[in-house]
């Protein structure tokens, strides 16, 4: 078995700049098992990297078909993530391949992105960039950001763990993708519930000069000609690429605030009773959220009603508009507060020994910004 | 007081291009709106500034006198969403 591993990697031996050593030591995750994804996960797993989570809570349709090397009529149905690790698994009994379902927001902590290499983000949307991105800038680990059109493929890396003080995916993103987030929300929060999501069309040609090229940034391949953060676009129509250096951006959404790194702290996702806190003036101290809660929800012309039990206190995203309609009344007057800032003091107050449904909280102390991991035992 | 600064600007397809005199205080995000508006490009894209003669991308508020020099070459390139 050994024999036939060596054998299997020895013309990449041959070549002086690649370590397969370094190659078989990385893991790597994969977030998006769509097209990009696949081409991706097809690239790693041939190479030989030593380890690869694919996160995705996609199921296969038939339209991916064309665009999935590593999907069969017969997954149809199944999770996007399952099916690409299930056929690249063959592709190299020695590449350990993980598949996680469901949203990677949910699924993929801060603790588990450290212990990897680099994430390379090929999702289908902004907003899930741009928690990608804030996952990757938390934990210190390398970003790898890849998009696509029927035409165009761009491919951008962000070495958050390898060299300071690096650009990040929002230091030049425009405010219309912003404002595309936004469309996906209303009341400050709570989901669309007749959203029509953009289509754009791509192929597999667009795909794979992504996915080869993602690839190779993640490995960190050739020469270290610049150290911070780039990004090639590519015409696939006639093979013309760019290449420009990122900038970081003093006042950027994402990375403004981590002037330093943020000191990222394990915590417990339970809130003592304020009794029991040795320095009361904790209380008082902000918090800003990993996600927006429903901090209250009345109706104006009913006042309180027994309904908001079911979302005070609850995520805003894991509701529609919907809610904004009185059960009562049925007019759109119910009034929802929704936010992503509290203070200390309030989570102690509105879960007590409860876990909050968020992923972490970041604090601006006197020694930098701290973000406290709550992720462990977070309630699904 | 606003100085300009002469440059080119074109799309990523380099099927458009033109010789501008811009106002130095004009940022990234004014010039991409500006051919947006002259190129009817497609309106469901984001776009992004790059400085193909420095191989710098420009913040969507850089302006002009910071980030570019006369006769600098601009692209406006796409943002892809798709994955
Ligand atoms: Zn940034
Ligand atoms: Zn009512």
């Amino acid at each position: 078995m050994d024999m036939l591993r060596n054998q299997r990697y020895r013309r990449h031996d041959l070549i002086d700049w690649f370590s397969q050593e370094e190659v078989s030591a990385a893991r790597i995750a994969v977030v998006g098992a769509g097209a990009v994804g696949n081409e991706v996960v097809k690239n790693l797993a041939l190479l030989g990297v030593g380890a690869i989570d694919v996160y995705d809570f996609d199921v296969v349709e038939p339209h991916n078909l064309t665009r999935g090397v590593l999907l069969r009529e017969g997954d149809v149905g199944r999770n996007k993530a399952e099916a690409v690790a299930e056929r690249a698994a063959a592709l190299d009994p020695n590449v350990r391949i993980r598949a996680v379902p469901g949203d990677f927001w949910r699924t993929l902590g801060i603790r588990a992105l450290q212990d990897c290499t680099c994430a390379i983000s090929a999702v289908d949307n902004f907003e899930a960039r741009l928690k990608l991105n804030q996952l990757c800038l938390l934990a210190g680990v390398d970003l790898v950001n890849t998009g696509l059109d029927s035409r165009w493929a761009s491919v951008e890396s962000y070495p958050y763990g390898s060299a300071p003080d690096v650009a990040c995916y929002e230091c030049t993103l425009p405010d219309s993708a912003y404002g595309r987030v936004a469309e996906r929300y209303s009341c400050g929060g709570l989901r669309k519930r007749a959203l029509v999501e953009r289509r754009i069309p791509t192929t597999t040609v667009t795909a794979s000069v992504a996915g080869a090229l993602a690839a190779s940034a993640a490995l960190r391949f050739g020469p270290e000609t610049t150290t911070g953060s780039r990004r090639t676009l590519v015409d696939t129509l006639g093979g013309a690429a760019t290449t420009v250096s990122i900038p970081r951006r003093a006042e950027c959404p994402g990375c403004a605030a981590y002037v330093t790194p943020p000191r990222v702290v394990r915590t417990r996702n339970r809130w003592l009773p304020p009794s029991t806190v040795a320095d009361p003036s904790l209380l008082t101290l902000p918090l800003r959220l990993s996600d927006a809660l429903i901090a209250s929800w009345e109706c104006v012309a009913c006042g309180p009603l027994e309904a908001a039990d079911r979302y005070v206190n609850q995520r805003a995203d894991a509701f529609d508009d919907s809610i904004a309609t009185c059960p009562s009344c049925n007019a759109p007057s119910v009034r929802v507060e929704i936010r992503d800032a509290f203070t200390l003091g309030e989570l102690v107050e509105r879960y007590g020994p409860r876990p909050a449904p968020v992923k972490f909280a970041l604090a601006d102390l006197e020694s930098g910004t701290v973000c406290f991991d709550l992720d462990e035992d977070r309630p699904s | 007081m606003s100085q300009e600064i002469k440059l080119y600007v074109r799309t990523a397809d380099q099927t458009r291009r033109a010789e501008l005199d811009l106002d130095a205080s004009s940022t990234g995000a004014d010039i991409i709106q500006a051919a947006v508006d002259n190129w009817a490009l497609p309106a469901d894209t984001d776009y992004t500034l790059v400085n193909t003669t420095t191989g710098k991308a420009l913040a969507p508020g850089d302006d002009l006198s910071k980030a570019a020099r006369p006769g600098d070459v601009l692209e406006v390139q796409p943002v892809l969403v798709a994955g």
